[in-house]
This record gives structure tokens, C-alpha cells and sequence, in this order.
């Protein structure tokens, strides 16, 4: 598959210590990649080696197939939403945002309504003229966001989107970019699973500097293999649930206290499988949820 | 071709920025109270001279000053003890050709500058760079066009606050000089503006070039400003300790580096020395940018 960046044996050393080690990650075109790990994981250093505010001790990175980060080459297809960076505080964003737009060689005029659209976007249409220095911190956050996406670059890189927002326009940002899938490629940087699982369609998990797991989000929690049943007692009789689905492996999660049902879609649909299982189940004990798929954190938390 | 348009993008917006920027605005209006009320006091002192030499004499006193300072100063016994001072005849061409705002203007222009160019622009680029604004910026641009588009943008920052203080004092002047409210003379202020203008660039240059280095706008400030007292220091040693012999024999190739040395070129009158003095400190102010710039370059954001 064609990808939008490939990072390889990515190495960055601060002193003794390395916050890259080794990392090698490719994001397919169109992909919308969650990056997840820890804190100091190295998920904002890949991100900004990318984007060719660091530089390397060791490794390669190709983006859009056109080598390391050029302005030359990849200004107005690559933009960056950088972790604790702060806009300039005297200009308005109206402004700024089209002052953005002319540096990624848009027209004036282009340069202008792009900045207007996507201010209306992120719901600042109201603030077109407020200094930044004005804006609370969750608009500025969206200011912020709004720069990445003028002129409709190809691969955007997101660290840290949805910190600081307010539950409505956290809602409106997942909507906003999850509308983007398919057409941009999206890297984001989140601590928050759950926007991850709604947002991306591909996952990489990262540690100490290196990629533990990098797949698609399918392939990682399993929706359309997996049914989950949050029950409120350990089923007694697993042969009586065996029967029921033949072609399923059977396996309980105590700590979640969750029964785990892996099948083959090739054979049975979803709805199938619950037909037969859950009148099989209900014999034995309560269900509370029945999910599609194991959930992120579960994953996440069993590869660490 | 496209890297000047973005560095020109650039430029005008640092200007627009830094208009808008309050201690900016601030330290402008500071530099243009000052021109006035230094033209203001110099045209009293005048005026005082001016009294006492027609008291000695036992002439009428003029309720207007520069009518006797005018005479005096086109007078032969003061173009000869001027003569005597300079020991240069075209240097005394030069001064005594000159109106006497003129001179006390472009004292203070000179004089002030470097201070001005510190405290206007000194930080700016440290304080991009420890906020993280840089970073929205250089992908757009390369680092090269984002440090000349600043620099560009406070040199025509520098030129404003420059011609306003040069218009600002002639102003003063015009007001209070007898025969001064002349459109020559206001020309005259503006090309005094110029030539202070560009003796702001090497400082420009050196403080912009230090400002590269730290990521703390107050920390970039105070290099400046010791960068500028150290070049005024080094360029009276190397001044006083010039000699024939030995390492001395060197000091005067350092005070090339410094932009001091040239800044009697920009009081000359004949075009030569003014292209000359005006060439040598632009490329200075080149030079100590990108070499403040050529860390940067390697430096992580």
C-alpha cells in the first residue's frame, strides 16, 4: 500500500537518554493513525522529527513518498497542530490564518476565504477579529486546529487535538475530523482512547521510543470477529455455551468480568452468533452490555 | 524567486506584528518623545547661549533663538576654529554645510539607535522561538526565509520609528528655530533619518543574530544589549591601542568588523563615502544575522 509517511530506525538522542529508539511506523495514505502510548513514550518527538523541527541522530523519514521534510517540497501538503506552542498573541486569526494560507501559496483571495471557512468551522466565526491574545485556551486550541487544515493539505499531523476543549466543541472537533477520513491522511497524538477508537481507523502503540504495534484499528479491538458480553456472574457451564457456537472460541476477561467471544465472519454474522449465544448465556447469568469488539484500552493495555 | 516572496510575506507581516505589538509601540513612542524633547532642550540651550553671547555684546536679545547661532555659524572666525578642530577640510565642508537641527538630530539619531534597535527588536526572534509560534511557520517557510522575513520586517519597523522621530524633531524645531521651517530642512531630516537607518542595521543584524540563540525574549534582550555595549567598548580600545608594531598592528582590521568605524562615513556629504560607509554596514548586519542564523539552522524547535 502506498504510504504517506515512513519512518524508519528513527533515533533521537537527548544526552544519554534516546525518546527515539529505533522507531519505524508507516501511515498509509488516507489512513486516520492514532498515536498512543505513555507519557514520554516519543510520540511528540516522531511527530516533530517529521515535520523537520528536530533533528535526527539516526534513521529516515519519507513523506508522501518525496523524502525527509522539505519546505520546498512539501510546504501546503504537510501541516502540524505542535504540542504547547503557542500562536502569536497580537494577531487576530482571521489574519494569521491567511497569512498561513499566502506562505502555503494560496492566492489572496484563497489564502482569505480558506482562513474564513475554516474559522466558521471550528466555530469562531464570531472571533474573526479578537487578538489571540483574547481567546480562552480551548480557542485557541481550535485556532489552532483551523491553521492545519487550510488549503486542504495532504497529511496532517495532530498532537494533542482535543486537550482543553469543552464537551460541545469536543464533540464537533471528533465529527470534524472524523469527516476528514478517506480524503486527508490524519496522524493524531491522543492520551484519550476513546477519541482515538472513534476517530482513527488505524493504531500504533508506542513505548519507550519504538513501535510495539502498528495496525488497523479493525485488526487491533476486532469489531467484526469479536462480541463481548459484560456479564454479571462467571458463566458456570462453558460446555452448555460451547454447543451453542461451535466455531467460536469462548474466553473470560475477570478483570472486566466479560465474556469474550471470537468467531469467524466468514462463517457466521454477528447476529448470528448472538442469536445462538446469548439465550445460552442468559440461562447462567446477567448481561449488562453486549459490545462489538474488545475495547481499545483492553488491547492497549494487554500489549504494554 | 519564491523564497523572497515568502520571505517578503513574512517581512510584512513581523511589521504589521510588531506595529501592533504593545511594548513595541511602546519603545517607538519613547524613541519619538525623546527626538522631540532632545530638540526641544537643544533649542533652549541655544536660545540660552544665544542670550548670554548678545548680553556680553550688548545687543538686543531675540525673542526667537537660532537668529545669532545662523550668523555665528556661517561667520569665517567659526569656520576657522572649526577648521582647526577637524584638521579636514572636506569633513568641515561636510558639518559647518549642514544646518544646526540637522547636527543636533542626527546626533541624537546615531547616538540612540543601537538602544533603540535592541529594545524594538532585540527579542523578537527568541520570543517566536520560546513560545513555539516559530513552529506554526517553518513548515510553511524555510527557517532562512522566516529569519530574513523578521529581520526585513524590524528593519522597516527601525525605519519608521526613524523617520517619525527625524519628522517629530523637525517639527520641534520648525516651531521653535528662527529659520528653520524650510522644505529643504524637513528633506534634509528625512535623509538624516535614512543614514541613521541604516547605521541601525549592523545592530539590527547582531541583535536579531544573538536573539537565534536563546529561546528566552528577556535573556535575548540582555545579550543585546551587552553585544552593543561590548561593540562600543572594543571599538575605543582598539581605537586607542592602535599601533604599527606587534599585535597592535591588527586592531584596526578588528574595528573594520565593528560597525563604529564606519559611521563617519554616513556624515560625509560626498556620494563615495556615504555608498561606501552604507555598503560595509548593511553586509555587517548581513554577517552577524546569518551567523546567529547558522546555529539556528542546525538548532531543534
Amino acid at each position: 500500500m502506498d504510504n504517506a509517511i515512513e519512518t524508519v530506525g528513527l533515533v533521537k538522542r537527548y544526552g544519554a537518554r534516546r525518546a527515539l529508539d529505533g522507531l519505524t511506523l508507516a501511515v498509509p495514505r488516507f489512513a486516520v493513525l492514532g498515536l498512543i502510548g505513555p507519557n514520554g513514550a516519543g510520540k511528540t518527538t516522531w511527530m516533530m522529527s517529521v515535520a523537520g523541527f528536530l533533528h535526527l541522530s539516526a534513521g529516515s523519514v519519507n513523506l508522501l513518498g518525496e523524502g525527509p521534510f522539505s519546505p520546498a517540497v512539501h510546504c501546503g501538503r504537510v501541516t502540524i497542530l505542535p504540542q504547547d506552542s503557542e500562536l502569536p498573541l497580537e494577531s487576530r486569526p482571521l489574519e494569521l490564518l491567511a497569512h498561513y494560507g499566502l506562505l502555503q501559496g494560496l492566492t489572496r483571495r484563497e489564502a482569505a476565504s480558506s482562513a474564513a471557512a475554516m474559522l466558521e468551522e471550528v466555530h469562531l466565526g464570531d472571533r474573526f477579529n479578537s487578538p489571540i491574545r483574547s481567546l480562552s485556551h480551548g480557542m485557541r486550541k481550535r485556532v489552532m486546529i483551523a491553521q492545519c487544515f487550510i488549503g486542504f493539505p495532504e497529511l496532517v499531523l495532530l498532537d494533542e487535538p482535543l486537550s482543553g476543549l469543552d464537551p460541545r466543541e469536543l464533540a464537533h472537533m471528533r465529527t470534524f475530523l472524523t469527516r476528514r477520513r478517506g480524503r486527508q491522511t490524519l496522524v493524531i497524538s491522543s492520551h484519550n482512547l476513546h477519541d482515538i477508537e472513534v476517530m482513527c481507523d488505524h493504531v500504533a502503540f508506542i513505548e519507550n521510543g519504538r513501535t510495539v504495534r502498528a495496525a488497523t484499528l479493525e485488526e487491533v479491538v476486532g469489531k467484526s470477529r469479536t462480541l463481548v458480553y459484560h456479564v454479571t456472574a462467571e458463566p458456570a457451564d462453558y460446555g452448555a455455551l460451547a454447543r451453542a457456537v461451535p466455531d467460536s472460541t469462548l474466553t473470560f476477561d475477570v478483570a472486566a468480568s466479560a465474556l469474550v467471544c471470537r468467531y469467524d465472519p466468514h462463517c457466521a454474522t454477528a447476529e448470528e452468533v448472538n442469536a445462538k449465544l446469548l439465550p445460552a448465556l442468559l440461562l447462567q447469568c446477567g448481561i449488562r452490555t453486549v459490545t462489538r469488539g474488545a475495547s481499545l484500552e483492553a488491547e492497549y493495555l494487554k500489549n504494554l | 524567486m519564491n523564497e523572497l516572496r515568502q520571505m517578503w510575506r513574512v517581512a510584512c507581516y513581523e511589521w504589521f506584528d510588531a506595529l501592533r505589538s504593545r511594548r513595541a509601540l511602546v519603545v517607538l513612542l519613547l524613541y519619538l518623545a525623546a527626538a522631540v524633547c532632545n530638540m526641544h532642550w537643544s533649542i533652549n540651550l541655544l536660545h540660552k547661549l544665544e542670550n548670554e553671547l548678545a548680553t556680553v555684546l550688548q545687543l538686543p536679545q531675540s525673542e526667537r533663538a537660532g537668529v545669532v547661532s545662523t550668523a555665528l555659524w556661517k561667520s569665517k572666525p567659526f569656520q576657522s576654529m572649526m577648521k582647526q578642530m577637524t584638521q579636514n577640510d572636506l569633513v568641515l565642508q561636510d558639518i559647518t554645510g549642514k544646518h544646526p537641527v540637522e547636527l543636533i538630530y542626527a546626533w541624537f539619531a546615531f547616538f540612540y539607535t543601537p538602544l533603540l534597535v535592541v529594545l524594538v527588536a532585540g527579542n523578537r526572534i527568541a520570543e517566536d522561538i520560546g513560545s513555539g509560534a516559530v513552529r506554526y511557520v517553518i513548515f510553511r517557510t524555510s527557517r532562512a526565509s522566516w529569519s530574513l522575513g523578521k529581520f526585513m520586517g524590524q528593519t522597516l519597523m527601525i525605519g519608521l520609528a526613524l523617520l517619525l522621530s527625524g519628522a517629530g524633531a523637525y517639527a520641534v524645531a520648525k516651531c521653535r528655530l528662527a529659520g528653520s521651517g524650510t522644505p529643504d530642512l524637513f528633506l534634509n531630516m528625512v535623509q538624516w533619518s535614512a543614514r541613521a537607518w541604516v547605521y541601525s542595521i549592523p545592530y539590527l543584524g547582531l541583535a536579531m543574530g544573538l536573539s537565534h540563540l536563546t529561546r528566552s525574549a528577556s535573556k535575548a534582550t540582555i545579550m543585546g544589549i551587552i553585544a552593543i555595549a561590548a561593540c562600543f567598548v572594543l571599538s575605543i580600545l582598539s581605537r586607542h591601542f592602535a599601533s604599527d608594531i606587534g599585535w597592535r598592528a591588527g586592531l584596526p582590521y578588528l574595528n573594520v568588523l565593528l560597525p563604529d568605524d564606519h559611521k563617519m562615513c554616513l556624515w560625509r556629504n560626498a556620494a563615495a563615502p556615504l555608498v561606501t560607509g552604507s555598503t560595509y554596514l548593511i553586509t555587517l548586519g548581513f554577517c552577524y544575522l546569518l551567523a546567529g542564523y547558522a546555529i539556528f539552522r542546525r538548532r531543534d524547535v
